[in-house]
């Protein structure tokens, strides 16, 4: 039996076993590589996306409770690498081998919408869920601050 | 502008890296260079990825590249110009005639200028001419890594692929005796069950592997599928019998047992100077330590897998390796075809660490493909990642150190024992001095006047592969730590202590060729000593320690700073201050990301990270049980502070790691007066030693 959601903003219908877990819906169905596979058991964050705005773990998340809801990949923060987090991760040069950064920006993107202005703490409560074998953690903390002031700026801003 | 860059970009910055180094030379606009990941191919010379070697030994070769094919349009300009080549200039993407301010643009000059024959010794430019070698220049990839763009070996997408699980032999070197095919081929989406022969892997750095070598894939049961979901589900389904070998009964305590007593016992003499028995005898304090690390897998973020496709007697790969001209002929030999007929894309890679030096899941999705009849992804989960790792040897090392009256070091005493990783790749019939897991140059050799290094190399059947810095992960948490237990048995301040062991700065003559440089193991240690105020108190509960580690071209010094709690056992870095003397630091951002990462690798194995073994099986699966560090354990500051240098460029992919642990040891002793001996060094050992 077919199941819709909306992904990225657009309408997605998909026939695969309701069981199936999103990141593989993703991956395999709709060839949608972004969001990655680390674990497939929510330990290490890899396949982080955001289920009507809140951060979820897709290699648990069996497609048939996504259905009627939106999902949002790496692929659907922005078209052109604009979001303020892409941004701040560009600017601090925070990837090495990349694999894991999908998951953590879509986790970073999730916590600075509930806390736009986090603290050390706040950052670390969020973002440990998120393994990085590369060891970019110091500069993932640094990055969110920086992304926290864009989006306090482009706030102030607009609000003028 | 395309560079194509011939080693695999594994986050250590090479695609960044190596056309800069290019560019310079070529005079370029960096800003139009677009950076191709190079496939496999002769014309690239060796493409292995590994041994902190890209920099080093690429940074010649790349830099007479650029410069010739510069020199090639100054000279077309100058032939269009009809004007010496001398007064003609490269600039920027540009050649200029100076005396005319006459310009044209490269790609004007292509034409022209592909048409000559590159000079053989072009003029190399002046080191104090560059504007990119030595400018810190962000990354070329983050666009693709921060978007999802980036395409790693998993993301591999090629029209008609079917997704491969595979079932593994729990124990390395069983093989299946009987399997239920027929029920799993049933299951949905299924399209094959296929059994996987174990195939001898081909050389991983260029050396043959003699009789004993256990350089091989692991036999198993491949499940392929319309996708990864359904693969992974119908491999559920599968009941297999194994034929399991000899090993099976291997534990972690027997193999501590036997590397103790091994240890303890006269070993192969690795360096023997001076009398240490004697020495040791006239000491007026001896000191004697047992030190244990565990065995360790590399856990790469993007989980071991290939895609393959083989067609008659070809075969594409689409691979993430360390070492695709490995990838090639393991995977030639293991199909039986010319290796020429092998062809293989290098794809991104989510995490090398040695883990993709040995290239097991090549040929083994070859030999999927072949089976199946269809281009295949074999995908390995956590849990085959974790348990069919080719692991860093476990080791068991007993020291014993004597000081004389005035609190000098006169006798030193290292017996090590683990399993070879040379003997698994290159058998049996190596010497037991090829054997060791030991170097008789390591820190303090050379500076200790009665001093004896021996090994014992114990049987495992455990897989084994080079890991981040390889022997040096597990050996400098040993001496850096053994050595720090001298300093504060001679009641002396441990920076004070090293330093006076090395003496003054100078160059130590080694014979064959190799030199030694005290003055840049100073630099480091002073450097790394002095920005961490190693003089400076600290608060109560809070201690320093330091430590170093040299080798693969370069000198890294570490200070770890810790907040302990002996009562309720609480471990926590608060920061870490790092010095590198790389000699010329050619994207000095890299450097100093390399340098990060590498101590929060080297803090995951000295807090975390454990491999044990009960009946020939590894027993972790996960990141549940195979921890690794995570954010909240990482340190809030890690400072790095190269030193400035025009030496040839040195590694910085390994040498960060070493010092980690052992810097936090010594720290953690600095603090409790409890001495942490075994990794990884659990917050409970500081309640219960």
């Amino acid at each position: 039996m077919a199941i819709s959601f909306t992904l990225n903003g657009t309408a997605k219908s998909v026939d695969v076993s309701p069981d199936m877990p999103l990141l593989w819906v993703l991956r395999d169905t709709l060839n949608m590589t972004g969001t990655k596979f680390g674990c497939g058991m929510a330990l290490c964050g890899a396949c982080t996306v955001h289920i009507n705005g809140e951060a979820a773990r897709s290699c648990i998340t069996a497609i048939s409770s996504v259905a009627g809801k939106k999902v949002t990949t790496i692929e659907g923060l922005s078209a052109d690498g604009s979001h303020p987090v892409q941004q701040a991760w560009m600017e601090e040069d925070v990837p090495q081998c990349g694999y894991c950064q999908s998951g953590q920006i879509m986790s970073a993107v999730a916590l600075l919408s509930k806390k736009p202005s986090p603290t050390d703490t706040d950052i670390d409560d969020a973002m440990s869920g998120n393994i990085c074998r590369c060891g970019t953690y110091q500069r993932i903390r640094k990055a969110i601050h920086r992304a926290a002031s864009m989006q306090a700026v482009k706030a102030k801003s607009a609000a003028s | 502008m395309k560079i194509w860059c011939g080693k695999s970009e594994m986050g250590q910055g090479v695609r960044t890296s190596l056309p800069m180094i290019v560019a310079e030379e070529f005079c370029c606009d960096w800003r139009c260079v677009q950076v191709v990941q190079a496939d496999l191919d002769a014309k690239y010379s060796n493409q292995l990825t590994g041994g902190s070697l890209s920099v080093r030994t690429s940074y010649d070769n790349l830099r007479k590249a650029g410069a010739a094919a510069r020199e090639m349009l100054l000279s077309a300009a100058a032939a269009q110009w009809n004007v010496s080549r001398s007064e003609c200039r490269a600039e920027n993407s540009f050649i200029i005639h100076a005396p005319t301010q006459r310009k044209l643009a490269y790609e004007q000059l292509l034409a022209a200028a592909s048409a000559l024959t590159p000079p053989a010794d072009p003029t190399l430019k002046n080191p104090s001419d560059f504007t990119l070698i030595g400018k810190p220049t962000r990354r070329t990839d983050s666009f693709a890594k921060v978007t999802g763009a980036a395409n790693f070996g998993l993301d591999t997408r090629v029209p008609g692929m079917l997704f491969a699980s595979v079932e593994r032999s729990p124990v390395y070197g069983g093989t299946p005796r009987r399997f239920n095919a027929d029920e799993v081929k049933s299951a949905p989406h299924v399209r094959a069950v296929i059994e996987v022969k174990s195939a001898h892997l081909t050389h991983q750095f260029g050396e043959t592997s003699g009789p004993g070598s256990r350089n091989y894939s692991c036999a198993g049961v491949a499940v392929v599928a319309d996708s990864t979901w359904a693969a992974t589900q119908a491999r559920k389904l599968l009941k297999v019998e194994w034929n399991e070998p000899p090993s099976a009964f291997e534990s972690t305590s027997s193999l501590r047992e036997k590397m103790l007593r091994l240890a303890s016992e006269p070993g192969t003499v690795m360096r023997n100077d001076g009398d240490f028995e004697k020495a040791h005898a006239a000491a007026a304090r001896k000191i004697e330590a047992v030190y244990e690390v565990p065995f360790l897998a590399h856990a790469t973020m993007e989980p071991v897998n290939c895609t393959a496709h083989v067609r008659g007697d070809s075969c594409e790969l689409w691979a993430p390796t360390q070492i695709p001209g490995a990838a090639a002929d393991s995977v030639a030999s293991a199909l039986g075809i010319p290796r020429e007929r092998v062809k293989v894309h290098v794809t991104f890679i989510g995490g090398g660490f040695g883990r993709r030096l040995i290239q097991d899941y090549a040929v083994e999705a070859a030999l999927i493909s072949r089976d199946a009849g269809a281009p295949v992804q074999v995908v390995w989960s956590r849990e085959d990642d974790i348990r069919h790792d080719f692991y860093r040897p476990a080791a068991c090392h007993v020291l014993q150190a004597g000081l004389d009256a005035q609190g000098q070091l006169v006798s030193w005493r290292h017996c090590g024992s683990s399993p070879s990783i040379e003997t698994f790749y290159n058998g049996t019939g190596i010497s037991p001095r090829a054997a060791a897991q030991v170097d008789s140059l390591d820190f303090p050799a050379l500076f200790i006047p009665n001093f004896c290094l021996e090994f014992s190399v114990a049987e495992s059947g455990m897989p084994l592969g080079y890991w981040r810095s390889v022997d040096a992960s597990g050996n400098q948490f040993v001496l850096s730590s053994f050595f720090d237990e001298a300093a504060h048995a001679a009641s002396r301040d441990p920076l004070e202590f090293l330093l006076a062991a090395f003496g003054p700065s100078r160059k130590m003559d080694l014979g064959n060729q190799q030199s030694l440089d005290v003055g840049r193991r100073r630099g480091v240690i002073g450097l790394a000593a002095e920005k961490s105020g190693w003089h400076k108190p600290l608060s109560a509960g809070r201690g320093r320690g330091i430590a170093a580690a040299f080798g693969w071209g370069s000198y890294v010094a570490q200070v770890a700073e810790v907040t302990c709690d002996s009562k309720n056992g609480t471990i926590r870095v608060g920061r870490v201050v790092c010095a590198i003397d790389c000699g010329t630091a050619v994207n000095p951002l890299s450097v100093k990301a390399q340098m990060e990462g590498a101590i929060n690798f080297g803090l995951a194995q000295a807090l975390k990270s454990e491999i044990t073994v009960s009946g020939g099986r590894v027993e972790q699966s996960n990141f549940n049980d195979y921890e690794v560090l995570r954010m909240s354990d990482a340190p809030p500051v890690i400072e790095v502070h190269i030193v400035p240098s025009a030496e040839p460029p040195g590694g910085c992919g390994e040498p960060g790691v070493p010092p980690a642990a052992p810097a936090l040891a010594n720290a953690i002793f600095a603090v409790t007066g409890k001495r942490l001996r075994r990794l990884p060094m659990r917050a409970a050992d500081l309640r219960s030693t």
